[in-house]
């Protein structure tokens, strides 16, 4: 198992907070180390839209257009607008119609609150950056990271296809549609990875959206449990503490029940999935994405073939 | 319609506490993942509890929450909170707390039922291929049908206060958004455009643009079916652009507040900021910030001192403390973070809103216990 190797397209999702940005840019760097060309992107609603995920990079935002951000590693906010004029001028050929279409208000509109438009419009630009070639003949983004912002916006995009060619069997709207679904729903092309927090409502989000990607035909690549705290204390010390921790609430008590609360839920998400899970440590802030892009690396490593290779008692 | 208790105040600062007891709709924006449901479903008990009849009108609550709020067969009408539930929570007469969890489906062919002329044209409608998949696939059809629901129920008046739970999306601005985005489609000369037999030489030109578009991206064959599905629509576009502007004129009375929810992020200041030029901008009654799972209050709490281990602790509890008091100095620089961000909030606030903080929960907040325990904290704010 080695998605960053070889496959071409990793979706990383979840919930707000959790830390999916972060795991987006661990995973470039780690891709990149291993001497694959790599593009990250993310869906945009606005050029102008702050992006945290760019913030690892040193930026404000993403470029519309493919950019480096790092050595071998490129980056792009993908937004509805570069992805529907991109197919138009592709589908109509004639320059001078996909002016008159573009400038045309009542397109314009259309695509901006339309079915679906706008995640086709994602879609499409998604599906052109994986087609383009590199001199040497190969694929000029070998890999791309997508870091998908809300969970249904995640779903809308893998559930696409099917929904559309109900609707549009024919023509060329089908025609990419096919061939994004080819890729999407290829497990030797593509994954979905789930990132979360090993806390009750982040799992139960998580189960729920593994549920939904699968309902999507989106092969699933495992989930990503972040910040999984350190535990400071020995069990002697911990069986001391906790009577007293009973009577008093006090600072610190927060930080001393949370490795309890994390192998509980842990156990819950595995006995729920058999999806590979890889536990990520709790980094403190400075270097961040060089400690989690390592602690990553090391994650992936303990878990070479089989779905359960984190440590059985949940610890990084 | 029960009167409101007495008509909102303006200036002064708003306290969450008066805002729950004086107010008919309270919406909860905010971008995904912040804890917008629980905060609606916590505000929602607070006020059954001070004697009002309150309705929370969920979008997408897990499941727990689902099922504490008695919702998860997803009714198609509001229920009651189990009496067991209402007793436990302290809610008694006339106070009482319904939800209901929003079928976008439902409500989007109820509307059609309402503004079409008669049962055949209705049919019609809800059985175009199109408008099947329309209302999961139109930008802004969720936020409309969310904004209808509530207009509905608050006409209604079997409510005093309706809590409105906003549509996830990345942006907290996107409910406000979209409904604008939505009559921008339905105006009747975008539609005009896409239909056959306008009038006029420049209009049938760029008809004609549009037509060639059409069937070009579509194919002839769906591209006449979406001329169909808007000419069968356009009808009720107009009458649905009208409802748009009377419910944001009905938003932006003076018994509607607009909360932000939001949690400790390095852009939490930014989008509140935005959240508030917005509001100001669509003149909707902006009343204030929840910070969600923030640690401000903890600093609250005492610090673990040596005496807690008693007059002679074991060797194990000895050390243990010192790690205790380690993760509290932790504890207590983090505590000292959030608050630092609720006063920012509290000075961007001003005058006409408020900013108060919500304790983050790991064990999340969807079961009766901890949503009490929250409402008490928004009863005392």
């Amino acid at each position: 198992m080695d998605a960053l190797e070889n496959k071409r397209i990793l979706l990383l999702t979840g919930k707000g907070g959790v830390g999916r940005s972060i795991v987006t840019a661990a995973l470039a760097h780690i891709a990149q180390r291993r001497g694959r060309r790599v593009l990250v992107a993310e869906l945009g609603d606005d050029p102008e839209d702050y992006s945290p995920l760019a913030r690892y990079f040193g930026r404000d935002r993403l470029p519309v257009q493919p950019e480096e951000l790092a050595p071998g590693i490129r980056g792009v906010v993908l937004l509805a607008r570069t992805g529907q004029d991109l197919f138009l001028r592709q589908v109509l050929r004639s320059s001078t119609l996909a002016r008159a279409a573009l400038g045309s208000d009542a397109i314009r509109r259309l695509l901006s609150a339309g079915p679906s438009f706008r995640e086709m419009g994602i879609f499409f630009q998604l599906l052109a950056l994986l087609r383009l070639t590199h001199a040497d003949g190969g694929h000029e983004h070998e890999v791309v990271i997508v870091d998908m912002p809300a969970t249904g916006h995640a779903l809308s995009l893998t559930g696409l296809p099917d929904l559309l060619l109900r609707l549009v069997p024919g023509g060329p709207i089908a025609d990419a549609l096919r061939e994004g679904k080819g890729y999407l729903n290829d497990p030797e092309q593509s994954a979905a990875w789930v990132v979360t927090l090993p806390e009750t409502l982040p799992v139960s989000e998580c189960l729920e959206l593994l549920g939904g990607l699968r309902r999507t035909e989106m092969p699933i690549g495992g989930v990503f449990l972040n910040r999984f705290p350190v535990d400071a204390y020995t069990p002697e010390e911990r069986a001391a503490l906790a009577p007293v921790l009973a009577e008093h609430d006090v600072l610190g008590a927060e930080t001393f029940h949370r490795p309890g609360l994390a192998h509980r839920e842990t156990t819950r998400l595995r006995a729920s999935t058999d999806a590979t899970i890889y536990v990520l440590p709790e980094v403190p802030h400075a270097h961040v994405v060089a400690a989690l892009t390592d602690a990553t690396e090391n994650a992936w490593r303990l878990s070479p073939q089989a779905p359960h290779a984190t440590r059985r008692d949940g610890a990084p | 319609m029960s009167p409101p208790n007495s008509p909102p105040k303006t200036p002064a600062v708003p306290r969450i506490s008066e805002i729950l007891r004086t107010h008919q709709v309270i919406v909860c924006c905010g971008a995904g993942g912040v804890g917008k449901t629980t905060t609606a479903a916590a505000l929602s008990l607070a006020a059954a509890r001070a004697g009002r009849r309150v309705l929370v009108l969920t979008i997408d609550p897990s499941k727990r929450l689902a099922e504490t709020l008695g919702v998860e067969r997803n009714p198609p009408e509001p229920v009651a909170l189990p009496a067991d539930r209402a007793r436990v929570a302290g809610i008694a007469a006339p106070g009482g707390l319904d939800a209901w969890m929003l079928d976008h489906k439902l409500v989007a062919d109820a509307s059609v039922r309402r503004l079409t002329k008669s049962p055949e044209e209705a049919e019609k409608v809800l059985d175009n291929r199109i408008y099947k998949h329309v209302s999961t696939m139109v930008a802004g059809m969720h936020e409309y049908t969310a904004m209808e629901a509530l207009y509905r129920l608050v006409n209604e008046g079997r409510y005093d206060l309706v809590v409105l739970d906003t549509p996830p999306s990345r942006h907290a601005l996107d409910f406000l958004e979209a409904p604008k985005r939505l009559s921008r489609l339905v105006d009747s000369r975008a539609i005009a455009a896409f239909l056959p037999s306008s009038d006029g030489f420049v209009a049938r030109a760029a008809s004609k643009v549009i037509h060639t578009v059409m069937s070009a991206v579509f194919g002839e064959e769906f591209a006449g079916e979406f001329t169909m599905f808007l000419s069968t629509f356009s009808a009720l576009f107009q009458v649905l652009n009208v409802e748009v502007n009377t419910m944001r004129d009905f938003l932006s009375g003076p018994n509607v507040a607009f909360l932000l929810v939001t949690s400790p992020a390095p852009t939490t200041l930014t989008e509140a900021h935005y959240f508030q030029d917005k509001t100001r901008e669509l003149s909707l009654p902006f009343r204030g910030f929840v910070l969600n799972r923030s640690r401000a209050l903890n600093g609250r709490k005492a610090m673990p001192d040596s005496s807690l281990g008693g007059a002679s602790p074991s060797p194990a509890l000895q050390s243990a403390i010192a790690k205790l008091q380690a993760a509290a100095a932790v504890e207590l620089e983090l505590a000292g973070r959030d608050l630092a961000l609720l006063r920012d909030l509290e000075v961007r606030a001003g005058d006409g809103a408020t900013a108060i903080a919500l304790p983050d929960l790991p064990t999340g907040a969807d079961d009766m216990t901890t949503l009490m325990a929250v409402a008490d904290v928004l009863d005392a704010s």
